[in-house]
């Protein structure tokens, strides 16, 4: 799952709270990316469905972007650096209690465990992914047309399919994507991706958790919005030399986006 | 109307037919129910556009135990799937509402809609038919002038009784959005239709114009967030309706007050429960249905897993709340993927406004009685309902043991989802409507 190669064994008792609620975060995101890009598709999507699918969307990425203020917040380097600092782990600022409130204290303790020094640059990396998600969304002031333009600002999200590198933890935890059927170039970058995977990862190391969930897999995190044990808690901590190395891998795979992808 | 709760949990029992299509198609997905004000006729739409029509059986001294029965009184199809041309659109030909008219004379009326036109048919009865035509002869022929040679006036003589429908008024065009309800005023001249966006009155006589007196679309529909999901008037008062919203609000609305009823007399909203909240919190308080009480004191709504009864003196919260399905609380996720979190079901009061009736899944229905708190789980299935037999109160486990007859969470089946019911305005009856089939119970006694 996401992080379980980066919680901190002091907090191993917890982290089953935090995996569950990115898992749904992740699946939320996935299905109702699904959803949208069917009712797209149709020559009149039901307008409740396309409203309520879109609101929760918004809510997704409010969501997420909260959390990784929240990360913002305790980490302090903002800009990527080969060799980061380690500053104190303090308690995270004030911000809007995740979701699953239920599990809130929780939530706020893998977040805790997370703030190790390898997360910053990665969370700070998510952040940039999101400012331009954002762009994206503001900047889609297409024309109405009939009852699909409430969802026309995310239309222009399959412009830009943002992916999230594999590579990164908490990147690949949000992993956008939004892809363009059919588009060549896409399936080039995964490739080039995966290549990178297969190369370079150490085994121990669970990054690719979860990507490719059945719809039944997905009911197994579902009853567990409280305190539930996670599938398989790692607790391995990365070595930092592997942190920078997923540092500049990652910003690698920006650039490559960036270059692929211009932004319009 | 005797007290409710002496016959729970054993009130009810299927009559000796069960209504149903023999072949199970798409077209026959029962979509609408709706006694008329008697109780007298029922009616139900399906997917395919059709209208049937059941009466009930007068009493008979000669077989008293067939009292109460409903029979196939009249069938036709009243929509037909258009093609809108300037949208490159099909229009679905598929029945959202049926609402009868209070009866005036001898014919019925009703209005029926589907996602773009409001209809309204006559109802009525022929038993006697004109015979002794001088121009037509009794095949209907046009008799040769010249082969005249006497006048007779024609006579009326009896025949068999036939039931014809026929449109009387067709309201079209009025409506970008899908119909999702209609209602008739207590003013029986007016009646509203409501789509996402708007609510649009009408008079019953006027199918050329109708006025728009509640419009919630935003001028940049980017920033469309919220639709209207229901309306209805109220039961006595002809100037005060209320409408429903996908965000679990509802306002009334007083036509007095202004010409365009876009601000509301009253807001009913009950604030998030903190503890509850999840992705889905927002989907499934959308408000699939809103119904007034018979009293018209008080207002019930249903969302995906609760039914609420609101007092309409008090929008600061509903006076009860009622957990119909809470075992799918957690199962959200997955629902929210197979789309099941997006079924709208309905909920109707009985005739003295003390017990509620919704759908569940696995054709299950909930009763609520208000006054007892007591609540049951039937289940509308051929296998459980023998004629005359009483229907067994159905129970779903969440957890642990599984008591025998008790059925788990998981072996639910979604697809069997009963959305529509009705309920019989003065006695104890109800129509339950289980995908094609049509379920009709009473209590026993008689």
């Amino acid at each position: 799952m996401v992080a379980k190669g980066q919680k901190r064994k002091l907090h191993g008792e917890d982290e089953g709270g935090g995996s569950a609620w990115e898992s749904q975060l992740q699946s939320v995101l996935d299905i109702s990316m699904d959803k949208f890009h069917r009712d797209q598709a149709l020559v009149e999507p039901c307008l409740l469905r396309s409203v309520l699918i879109n609101n929760t969307l918004r809510q997704v990425q409010s969501e997420v972007r909260a959390q990784v203020e929240s990360l913002s917040a305790v980490n302090i380097p903002t800009k990527l650096k080969p060799e980061p600092d380690f500053p104190q782990l303090s308690p995270p600022a004030e911000h809007n209690a995740p979701l699953f409130s239920a599990n809130a204290e929780n939530t706020e303790d893998e977040f805790m465990a997370w703030t190790s020094e390898e997360d910053f640059s990665l969370s700070s990396a998510i952040s940039a992914i999101l400012k331009d998600l954002d762009t994206v969304i503001d900047a889609g002031q297409g024309p109405c047309a009939s009852q699909r333009a409430p969802l026309s600002s995310l239309e222009n999200l399959t412009q830009y399919p943002l992916r999230t590198e594999r590579t990164s933890d908490i990147a690949s935890s949000i992993k956008t994507e939004v892809m363009s059927p059919g588009c060549p170039q896409d399936g080039a970058l995964d490739k080039f991706l995966l290549d990178i995977d297969a190369s370079v990862f150490e085994p121990e190391v669970n990054l690719l958790q979860g990507f490719s969930v059945t719809a039944d897999d997905l009911v197994k995190y579902l009853p567990s919005l409280s305190k539930s044990p996670s599938a398989s808690s790692s607790s391995s901590l990365v070595s930092h030399s592997q942190a920078t190395w997923e540092i500049q891998e990652l910003e690698h795979v920006m650039d490559i986006l960036m270059r692929t992808y211009p932004q319009s | 109307m005797k007290c409710f709760s002496r016959y729970l949990p054993y009130i009810f029992r299927p009559p000796s037919s069960l209504l149903s299509s023999s072949c199970h198609t798409e077209a026959d997905i029962i979509s609408t129910v709706e006694f008329n004000s008697t109780g007298e006729l029922l009616a139900t739409g399906d997917k395919g556009g059709r209208v049937v029509v059941f009466q009930r059986e007068q009493e008979s001294k000669n077989q008293p135990h067939r009292r109460g029965e409903y029979n196939v009184y009249s069938t036709f199809q009243s929509h037909e799937p258009e093609f809108d041309y300037l949208k490159s659109l099909e229009i679905e030909e598929k029945i959202n509402k049926i609402r009868w008219l209070p009866q005036q004379n001898a014919a019925y009326f009703l209005l029926s809609t589907n996602d773009k036109t409001v209809k309204l048919w006559k109802i009525s009865e022929r038993d006697k038919r004109p015979e002794g035509y001088n121009l037509k002869d009794e095949e209907g022929r046009i008799r040769d002038p010249t082969t005249i040679t006497s006048l007779r006036v024609p006579v009326l003589r009896p025949m068999d009784l036939m039931v014809e429908a026929t449109p009387r008024r067709i309201f079209s065009n009025a409506h970008t959005y899908h119909i999702n309800s209609i209602s008739v005023n207590s003013d029986y001249e007016t009646y509203i239709s409501t789509d996402d966006l708007r609510i649009n009155l009408w008079n019953l006589e006027i199918t050329n114009r109708s006025f728009n007196i509640v419009d919630i679309k935003p001028a940049n529909m980017e920033e469309l967030t919220e639709v209207i999901t229901a309306a209805e008037f109220h039961p006595n008062q002809c100037n005060t309706f209320v409408y429903s919203s996908s965000k679990g609000s509802i306002r009334l609305c007083d036509m007095r007050t202004s010409a365009l009823c876009d601000n509301h007399s009253k807001l009913f909203e009950e604030p998030e429960d903190p503890s509850n909240r999840s992705f889905f919190s927002e989907i499934i308080s959308s408000i699939s249905d809103v119904k007034f009480s018979h009293s018209g004191r008080y207002l019930m709504t249903r969302d995906y897993l609760t039914v609420k009864v609101w007092d309409i003196n008090m929008e600061s919260k509903p006076l009860e709340t009622y957990q119909v399905h809470d075992y799918l609380r957690s199962k959200l996720c997955s629902l929210y993927e197979n789309d099941c979190i997006f079924d709208k079901f309905e909920c109707v009061w009985n005739g003295t406004d003390s017990v509620l009736m919704t759908g569940s899944y696995n054709n299950f229905f909930r009763m609520f009685d208000r006054n007892t708190k007591r609540d049951v789980t039937l289940e509308a299935s051929r296998e459980n309902s023998k004629p005359r037999a009483i229907l067994k109160p159905r129970k779903v486990c969440v957890g642990g043991k599984r008591r025998k007859d008790e059925i788990s969470v998981d072996s639910l089946d979604f697809s069997k989802k009963i959305l529509h019911t009705a309920w019989h305005p003065n006695e104890n009856i109800i129509a339950v409507a289980a995908t094609n089939n049509l379920y009709i119970f009473q209590d026993k006694v008689n």
